[in-house]
């Protein structure tokens, strides 16, 4: 028949045509650029290593589903009191495990991120175990609708149910990126990059590293609980088992490919990342599914590899700054 | 006894208030007293000098006093406040600045950046004040770009502003550290060996701007120096440290004469390499020997 066929594996381009194929790719490489944002801000800007970034996204998630589905509160006013109790929570690792050094504070955070993926998945009565939480997303559905009939007043005939969360997922991850971006370039970042390269340098010159450290992972908490958010609408249930500590490796795959210290590079990295991703699925090789998922990280981990050896800095990064780095 | 004399000199005869005054303060490693009971006083608007063989406690004694190291007895108060237990930022916030033996260049930082980075008093360096105040922020970021600009004049690092610094040479970075150092305005400087490696003309320039800068603004100096060439021509005062306490204190010229400094120290003629490892030599099979006959008390 087709020439496709006759060969052991094959690729078909017809997924990569569909509009629906890009917009599930856009929504879920949006919430990987919220997510990663925060490390950067932490490993890229400010030098602490947050292994925990998953967990203050299951944290953020969380508070927002409980909150809508348990205590009766507005979805939208979920989301400020969500992102406050994941900014405690970021408060809380960090008081303790800031002082430590970089490779404690590694493990402190991944234990951290861990404690509460378990805490997600046994404290039934709150979360409803592995189970999860439905029905937190009622009001976002009537906005999501309101956009769709507003595409169809357009002109716009069909319009993809996807694409109101694609544009907002995408909307608030540039406007956080260009917002990190500017306060990159304020003395604020630039005490952020001298702990990076020194604390006891910016120490001696009179800056409050401890303080500066702690705001920085505040902060990627709040980027977490957001990116939270946004996985939490495109599943649109909660539960333990997306908060693996997975997400938050693959958040620094995503910081490895666009490149450390390099906010835009961000998006790119989360967009490359989470193409090659879903595109594996349409492969076709003479394997099984789960061989396929299988096959997926070890490509990606290939791809990773393959960066480390010929471009260390990334797409974006500076190359300079890699060789200053060791 | 013209140590005693000397010591006695150096705290009661001095008619200059000391701007920094530490007693008996003690640093322990396990063991051993890297800092032992050192006491000293440095007198406002002096350059003073603090030598010693190596190994003396001399950069741990820094390294206390600007809040680095926990001291494990002792005071030391700067302008009659209370120094230690306070932390490095805010020591270095009351107008305490030190810099490193080993020099803390931010590499992935410009040198311009690494000069602006030190300025205090930035609104722009606090969330709110970025948010608030960015016109504030903006004035103090002009204010203090030419002064940064000046200093990098004076060290010779003007072609160098918008480099990074981690491609400077290990003299580059010493000056840079000091320039860094001199943008955080300093009342009191504390060198940690700011002459080595750098080439003797760059040092002649040091020395002179550190006169100027204590004739000008009164500012004071206490820095650690091997080249006695340098010690005897260009500080007002001497301390002297060996075995973790101070061992002498005085003018210059009576330091050179001191017996007991020439016995711990200076002893072998010129304080170059081969004097250095003798006299480092000599402090520690001493200093063995006086840890075994304190034990008993
Ligand atoms: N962090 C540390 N841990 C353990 N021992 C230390 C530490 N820092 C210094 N010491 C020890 O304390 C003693 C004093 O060291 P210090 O660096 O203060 O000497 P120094 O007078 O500055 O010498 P130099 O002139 O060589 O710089 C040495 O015996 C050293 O081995
Ligand atoms: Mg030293």
């Amino acid at each position: 028949m087709e020439p496709a066929t006759l060969l052991p594996l094959g690729v078909s381009f017809d997924a990569f045509a569909s509009l629906g194929f890009w917009l599930g790719v856009g929504v879920i490489a949006g919430t990987f650029t919220i997510f990663a944002l925060g490390l950067q801000l932490n490993v890229g800007f400010t030098g602490i290593f947050n292994f925990g970034q998953a967990g203050f996204m299951a944290i953020g998630a969380y508070s927002m589903a409980i909150l809508v589905t348990e205590e009766g509160v507005n979805f939208w006013l979920s989301l400020p009191i969500a992102i406050a109790i994941t900014m405690v929570f970021g408060l809380i690792v960090g008081l303790p495990s800031l002082r430590l050094r970089t490779d404690y504070l590694a493990i402190a955070t991944l234990a951290a991120s861990e404690a509460i993926r378990l805490t997600t998945l046994n404290a039934r009565e709150l979360t409803n175990g592995s189970q999860g939480i439905f029905g937190f997303d009622t009001e976002f559905d009537d906005l999501s609708e309101s956009i769709e009939s507003l595409l169809i007043s357009v002109g716009w005939s069909d319009p993809e149910t996807l694409f109101p969360l694609f544009m907002i997922v995408w909307i608030v991850a540039l406007l956080l990126t260009f917002g990190l971006w500017r306060l990159q370039k304020t003395p604020w970042g630039r005490v952020l990059r001298a702990l990076r390269e020194d604390e006891d340098a910016a120490r001696a010159l009179g800056k409050n590293a401890f303080a500066y450290k702690l705001q920085s992972l505040v902060m990627a908490s709040a980027l977490g609980a957001i990116a939270g958010f946004f996985l939490a609408l495109n599943l649109k249930f909660v539960v333990p088992d997306e908060f693996l500590p997975n997400f938050t490796f693959i958040g620094f795959a995503i910081l490895i490919l666009g490149g450390l210290a390099n906010y835009w590079g961000v998006a790119v990295g989360a967009i490359i990342f989470q193409t090659i991703f879903e595109g594996l699925r349409f492969l076709e090789l003479p394997i099984t599914e789960v061989q396929v998922s299988a096959l997926r990280y070890i490509l990606l981990g290939l791809v990773l590899i393959g960066l480390m050896a010929f471009r260390p800095q990334g797409l974006f990064g500076k190359r300079e700054e890699m060789v200053l780095g060791e | 006894m013209s140590s005693a004399a000397a010591l006695a000199h150096g705290s009661g005869a001095s008619s200059i208030a000391p701007i920094f005054q530490a007693e008996g303060v003690v640093k322990k490693f396990g063991g051993i007293n890297a800092v032992n009971e050192a006491t000293m006083q440095v007198a406002d608007g002096s350059i003073t000098a603090l030598i010693g063989p190596n190994g003396a406690g001399k950069t741990t004694f820094f390294n206390v006093i600007t809040g680095f190291y926990r001291a494990d007895g002792g005071t030391a108060t700067f302008e009659g406040r209370r120094v230690l237990g306070r932390p490095p930022y805010l020591i270095a916030r009351m107008g305490m600045v030190r810099t490193f033996q080993i020099t803390k260049a931010l590499a992935r930082m410009s040198v311009l950046d690494n000069m602006l980075l030190a300025a205090p008093h930035q609104p722009g360096e606090s969330l709110s004040g970025v948010l608030l105040r960015p016109g504030a922020s903006r004035r103090r970021e002009r204010e203090v770009a030419s002064k940064a600009e000046e200093l990098l004049e004076v060290f010779n690092l003007t072609k160098l502003t918008d480099q990074y610094a981690g491609t400077l040479s290990g003299g580059q970075r010493k000056l840079l550290e000091l320039s860094r150092a001199l943008m955080a305005e300093p009342r009191f400087l504390l060198l940690d060996e700011p002459m080595a490696g750098i080439n003797p003309t760059l040092g002649r320039r040091l020395l002179d701007h550190m006169q100027r800068l204590r004739s000008e603004d009164g500012v004071t100096f206490l820095f650690i120096e091997h080249d006695m060439e340098v010690v005897m021509n260009h500080s007002d005062r001497v301390v002297v440290m060996a075995q973790g306490t101070v061992i002498a204190d005085g003018e210059p010229h009576e330091i050179r004469s001191d017996q007991k400094v020439i016995d711990a120290y200076l002893g072998g003629g010129s304080p170059d390499d081969g004097a250095e490892s003798s006299s480092a030599a000599t402090p520690r099979s001493h200093g063995e020997g006086g840890r075994v006959t304190e034990r008993p008390r």
